[in-house]
């Protein structure tokens, strides 16, 4: 039997294989989550490890990774050995798999031998990036919010051998430590990355060996293809056709002044095409100046299907099916992207940045969410944004430099059958920092790690609640912030309001009270000052005068809405015992319901949106 | 009046209760079973010990100690609702259980549809006081007195009785604590009350609030449970010692258990373990993979040495615990797992199970779904009947479930059958590896040990599969998790904080808190009636490299600790990060080496019960056959049936074979074959040139 020759999958073997490849993923993630060092990875669990075939389509379902096209495309199949390991974080050249140069790409191509040359061959490929504290450039963290072009950003590293044939290339572990602020955990990193793929590579070589190369294919080819069909059948089945456009926007790039920033997207669903599915960028704002580029028209937008499909799982019939579905390379053959010119947000050229990408590539899960809940009247989470970068450095009693830099969630979107959930997160296993290991490490006192209250959207479904965390610095320092969604608010859809916006304060209630910029790299604090930092509550879903008043109640009592809240976003009006006064709140909700004029939006945007469209509380696309 | 002593295990399971009784003297076991009474467990428990003793001819009298293990009276109290309880911690924290760590589980995106499960305490009951503590334990604000008086008075007034307390850094300073504890006895006195400090001095205060909360919760209801057998006990065998199994490992006096019933949660598992590596260990093999195989689940775990591997990343239920239990690995693999096709039509095993009712179709009035046990009696590797006979199987019914099954995927009646337990064998072996592979082991060295009544069904394509040299299944499979309760010593946890880089260590502190541990460990010994020279102390220490946010634990020598001592700990640090994760810093200077907890266990040594010795028995293995029938291995052929009882050492069997027991069934595929050891106990290994 040759390797080219194709067998049918047997059923038996692809439960096998199926189970073998998620057990290799969370081994190779554990590896890295246990070993790593940067708080990025470690915490935030900013890192991914996706197991690829030889076609370079990814296998498994869990989460978005990186590609392995740039690998392949600088160094060819039939040039690698066993022991090498490739790198890259050149974002460029990265045929648009990685988003910004912290976040370091380990590629480690699985042999087997062919059964008739008896020779060891490139089957598949075991891939991990991970976001690493610093790897040079402006500013600590390597991630400047004025940076207007790549330059500034860090060392750019296209696709290497980082190994070759088992001897890593001390040369460039070299250089790239030297380029780093912090090179002990860099080169800490790295070799937690490389560890953790060469034991995945061996263990999928494994079962190479003992199934054989073309009945393990014949799985892969299985399981995609399944993919692909449960998603025709069970997802895309719940879209009409016709064709749907709505946008967003990013609000600012850290370099000129707020502004719509837009994405947009026109979705046309198409049953009866083999590619159902059309993506259309067209319409997207020009690239900016500062760093929110993201490099999506490579590879035919191959990351960005993956990286927007599971927006598609909230179709399914229940959300128990939804958090069974995968999203692997089999979604990518029933959606078709196409992109505008170069030269948008989501085309950028050479060299602009794209430190801070996360923002636009963040916002586009919610215009796809937006532009679906067109499609289906509403049948769509309300939005959310839950990742933004705060922190606080300086350097502690012994001298020693530090940084303190986390990933602080936001609440979710109300949904059609559940409140939005609390401060939440899109990426999964990612963590707050505890007080007792941040207090312990840094010289600041963590006051408060609460709920905002009010801040999740006013919905018959609420939005979630987003943070609400007061800073003490106990020795001079400086703040970072690096957050979109601080003028905008995530929507509210189907009569549901919008939630709050994040929102940086230094000395709340002091006398030095003022807020920060969201993006800000160095905002000067003094020894004993506090720091506020609330983020984003998730939009509501439904009518929030619909909302049944002893829920109002228990959101009083469970303090995410307060009294006033209640009266002017529910309608419900609370007597001093706590109760509602039952008449009161039926003549209040008959008063807010007799205001409305009957041609309000489909989605709120919040009051923010007025202050950057020139006054407009809503446009074309926000209207059924 | 009996001369003969024995000392009594019993394992409280979903459907029956398991008895084996150990004789002091002779060290020869009797084991029984009796059916579970879930809505009393105490009388299923007291059933137990007068059927073993009648069945010696002995009375109450008799028997010096009874230990007992169950992971069904805890899952009930876990499932059953838990009772309101309040919650009391640092200003500014209210939320902790709502915000949690953040994190979402599984899928990325998924926090889009996700929907949290109810916290442990709703946030209508969670109450703060001002008073605040740095992590070094040093007071940074005092205790507000009229804060923790009125959320005192909250609980009473809301008949709320049951609280969990957890301040900030009350792991590094418990004063703060210990005046709530004493605020809470004036303003509300009935209160049952877990303050964190006592539970679990380890830093992260999500965890630990949760540990606490859950620690809290149980406690009324094992306190009433352990109380109720402690009394009817009594009827039997007056102020006999009455032990109770911990996850960690150890047992406890049941008088101790009130006050950490946290302890006690997911003790079913432990005890099979620890006997299967009693007995392995006995035969010789000092590396041993547990494999508990029961009707719903498979329960498999890592011994070395005798001594399990030990997690403080459990949890009980949907509740995350940091106490110290063995690491466990529950896949949905038993008898009872279903074979279903899922939406993508691909063929799935588990992790849902038919149970004991319905049960697999082959059950008289069973399910309508396929199940494992039917794969097993369609192809002929389980006799077509259960417990010796008692309860007869149906075959046919089991071969048309299969056979409608099978048509949807197009494969006939042995693919289907055969499919099935390759599918649940590969589910197994994937948590076999997971307990090895994460810890650096390999699979390979390691001798498979497996009982329960279906951990022996996959035995030889579990070897197939990871490559393994040998698997043990010991004598009376069904009982190894109730004589496991007979093989464990008395122990205790304690854990202290003290983070510090190693350069910069303070070893007389380090010493001192091991000092002060070891002072807690003892006086819990001394009350358990271990004299100062029984006790044992066990220190070891949980390190990183500065930045990590997992530890690796390590021993600590024994004695005096000094600069020599501390050195030889992180060199064991970056020993066993090799053996963890293939790699290390011990020469590289830049990799500062972290200090995070220090730990002792205080053990009280229990006598083992002697496993003995078999006599070997006359003639060939003919003497052991009881009749052949058609098995499907790779074809159909005709295989010949063992009674196990009538082997003896030194016998060999070759597959394929089937030895069957009371409980319990072996199949030994062609390739492979069988000796029995000294101890009774099957030795399979793959035949050479197979």
């Amino acid at each position: 039997m040759t390797n080219a020759q194709k067998v049918d999958a047997d059923p038996i073997l692809v439960e096998i294989v199926a189970g073998t490849l998620a057990a290799i993923e969370k081994e190779v993630e554990t590896s890295i989550g246990r070993t790593s060092r940067s708080p990025m990875i470690r915490d935030a669990h900013d890192f991914r490890a996706g197991i690829h075939d030889r076609q370079l389509r990814k296998l498994t379902g869990r989460s978005y990774s990186a590609l392995v096209h740039p690998v392949v495309r600088d160094y060819p199949i039939e040039t690698m050995n066993v022991g090498d390991v490739y790198f890259h974080n050149d974002v460029y050249l990265s045929e648009g798999g990685i988003g910004h140069l912290p976040d370091l790409c380990v590629t480690v191509p699985v042999f087997a031998a062919n059964p008739e040359t008896d020779q060891p061959e490139v089957v598949a490929f075991i891939q991990a990036f991970g976001h690493h504290d610093d790897i040079g450039g402006a500013v600590p963290g390597s991630m400047p919010s004025a940076a207007t072009s790549v330059y500034e950003e860090g060392l750019m590293v296209p696709p290497i051998k980082l190994w070759d044939r088992g001897v890593p290339n001390e040369s460039a572990l070299k250089i790239m430590t030297r380029n780093s602020r912090m090179p002990d955990s860099l080169a800490a990193d790295l070799d937690a990355e490389c560890s953790a793929c060469l034991a995945g590579a061996r263990r999928l070589g494994e079962l190479f060996e003992r199934y054989g190369v073309a009945a393990v294919e014949a799985c892969f080819e299985a399981i995609l293809t399944s993919s692909t069909e449960v998603y025709r059948r069970e997802i895309l089945s719940q879209i009409p056709d016709g064709s749907y456009v709505w946008e967003d926007y990013a609000e600012h790039d850290g370099v000129d002044e707020p502004q719509l920033h837009r994405q947009r997207i026109t979705l046309t669903m198409d049953s009866s095409k083999d590619v159902p599915l059309v993506i259309d960028f067209t319409g997207t704002g020009p690239q900016a100046k500062g760093p929110i580029n993201h490099c999506g028209d490579y590879a035919d937008g191959n990351f960005l299907k993956k990286w927007l499909a599971p927006i598609l799982r909230n179709l399914a019939e229940t959300p128990e099916r939804m958090a069974q579905l995968d999203v692997n390379e089999g979604v990518v053959p029933l959606i078709e992207m196409r992109f505008p010119e170069k030269g948008t947000l989501l085309t950028p050229i050479f060299p602009a940045p794209t430190n801070a990408r996360t923002f636009v590539i963040l916002r586009l899960l919610g215009v796809l969410a937006g532009v679906l809940a067109k499609a289906t009247g509403g049948r769509m989470p309300a939005d959310q944004e839950t990742i933004r970068y705060t922190g606080v450095y300086g350097t502690d009693s012994g001298g020693e430099p530090y940084l303190m830099r986390e990933v602080l969630g936001g609440g979710s979107g109300g949904r059609y059958y559940a409140d939005g959930e609390d401060t939440i997160h899109v990426v999964p296993d990612s963590r707050n920092l505890p007080t007792e290991f941040t207090e312990g490490r840094f010289p600041l006192r963590i006051e408060r790690l609460g709920l905002a209250l009010d801040s999740g959207g006013p919905g018959r479904y609420r939005g979630g609640c987003g943070y609400e965390k007061h800073i003490r610095v106990l020795r001079d320092a400086h703040f970072m912030s690096i957050a979109d969604r601080s003028i905008l608010a995530c929507w509210g859809v189907k009569g549901g309001k919008a939630g709050q916006p994040f929102q940086v304060t230094v000395d709340p209630g002091g006398p030095d009270e003022h807020d920060v910029d969201a993006l800000a790299d160095a905002e000067p604090l003094t020894a004993g000052t506090v720091v506020r930092i609330r983020t984003t509550g998730g939009g509501g879903w439904g009518d929030p005068l619909d909302r049944p008043v002893e829920e109002v109640l228990r959101d009083i009592a469970w303090r995410k809405v307060s009294v006033a809240g209640a009266r002017a976003d529910y309608g419900v009006v609370v007597r001093e015992d706590g109760s509602a006064d039952e008449a009161a709140t039926e003549g209040l909700r008959r008063e807010m319901r007799e205001l409305r004029t009957g041609e309000e939006p489909f989605f709120d945007r919040g009051p923010g949106y007025a202050t950057l469209s020139g006054g407009a509380t809503f446009n074309e696309f926000d209207v059924l | 009046m009996s001369e003969r002593r024995v000392r009594i295990g019993i394992d409280t399971g979903g459907t029956f209760t398991d008895v084996v009784a150990v004789d002091e003297e002779t060290g020869h076991t009797t084991t029984t079973k009796t059916p579970s009474t879930p809505a009393d467990p105490a009388e299923g428990f007291l059933n137990g010990v007068r059927k073993v003793l009648d069945l010696m001819g002995l009375d109450g009298s008799a028997v010096t100690a009874v230990s007992h293990g169950t992971t069904v009276a805890t899952n009930q109290l876990l499932e059953g609702k838990l009772d309101r309880i309040g919650f009391i911690t640092t200003e500014g924290y209210e939320s902790v259980l709502e915000i949690a760590r953040q994190s979402v589980p599984d899928g990325y995106g998924n926090s889009y549809f996700w929907v949290k499960p109810p916290r442990i305490v709703p946030a209508d009951l969670v109450r703060t006081v001002r008073g605040r503590l740095d992590h070094t334990g040093v007071e940074v604000r005092p205790f507000h007195e009229d804060d923790a008086r009125s959320a005192a008075r909250f609980f009473r007034d809301a008949g709320i009785s049951t609280l969990g307390v957890c301040f900030l850094h009350a792991y590094a300073n418990d004063a703060h604590e210990r005046r709530m504890l004493e605020v809470i006895r004036e303003e509300h006195p009935g209160a049952v009350v877990s303050i964190s400090s006592q539970v679990l001095r380890e830093y992260r205060e999500y965890e630990r609030s949760v540990t606490t909360l859950v620690d809290a919760a149980v406690k009324p209801k094992v306190s009433a449970y352990v109380t109720n057998i402690r009394t009817r006990l009594d009827e039997i065998a007056p102020d006999v010692p009455f032990y109770v199994m911990k996850s960690n490992g150890g047992v406890l006096s049941a008088g101790e258990v009130v006050h950490q019933p946290i302890t006690t949660m997911l003790s079913g598992p432990a005890a099979g373990a620890l006997g299967a590596a009693l007995i392995a260990g006995t035969a010789g093999f000092d590396r041993v993979l547990t494999c508990d195989g029961g009707g719903t689940s498979t329960d498999v775990t890592v011994v070395i040495d005798g001594e399990p591997a030990l997690t403080t990343e459990g949890s009980v239920g949907d509740y995350p615990s940091k106490i110290p239990m063995i690491d466990v690995v529950t896949v949905g693999a038993g008898g009872g797992s279903i074979a279903w096709l899922s939406p993508e039509g691909t063929l799935k095993v588990g992790p849902r199970s038919a149970g004991a009712d319905p049960g697999p179709i082959c059950y008289p009035d069973g399910g309508n779904e396929p199940t494992v046990t039917d794969a097993h009696v369609v192809l002929g590797r389980i006799p077509p009947h259960l417990l010796g006979g008692e309860i007869p199987l149906s075959t046919d019914e089991a071969t048309a479930g299969l056979r409608r099954l099978g048509a949807k995927l197009d494969m006939d009646l042995e693919r289907t059958a055969t499919g099935i337990l390759e599918i649940s064998a590969w589910n197994q072996a994937n948590a076999l590896r997971q307990v090895t592979v994460a810890k650096g082991l390999d699979v390979r060295d390691f001798t498979l040990t497996t009982f329960g009544g279906s951990g022996s069904l996959l035995a030889c394509r579990l070897m197939d599969i990871l490559g393994l040299p040998r698997t043990l299944v010991p004598p009376n499979p069904g009982n190894v998790s109730a004589f496991g309760l007979l093989t464990v010593d008395v122990r205790n946890d304690y854990v202290q904080t003290v983070v510090s880089k190693h350069v910069d260590l303070d070893v007389a502190r380090v010493q001192s808190v091991f000092a002060d541990l070891e002072a807690q460990a003892q006086a819990a010994l001394d009350g358990e009636g271990f004299g100062r020279d029984a006790q044992r102390m066990q220190r070891t220490a949980d390190l990183r490299y500065v930045g990590q946010a997992f530890e690796v634990r390590v021993p600590v020598p024994d004695g005096r600790l000094d600069a020599e001592g501390s050195e030889t700990v992180a060199q064991a640090f970056h020993a066993a990060h090799r053996q963890l994760y293939g790699y290390d810093f011990a020469t590289d200077p830049r990799q500062a080496v972290e200090w995070v907890n220090l730990r002792v266990s205080g053990i009280g040594p229990i006598r083992r019960p002697d496993l003995v010795e078999l006599q070997a028995r006359d003639g060939g293995t003919d003497r052991a056959v009881t009749g052949s029938r058609r098995v499907f291995f790779d074809d159909w052929v005709d295989t010949p049936t063992y009674n196990r009882p009538d082997l003896g050492p030194g016998d060999v069997v070759r597959g394929p074979a089937i030895i069957e027991e009371f409980g319990s069934t072996v199949p030994v595929h062609p390739g492979f074959a069988v000796t029995v050891d000294a101890h009774g106990n099957l030795l399979l290994t793959k035949e050479a040139g197979q």
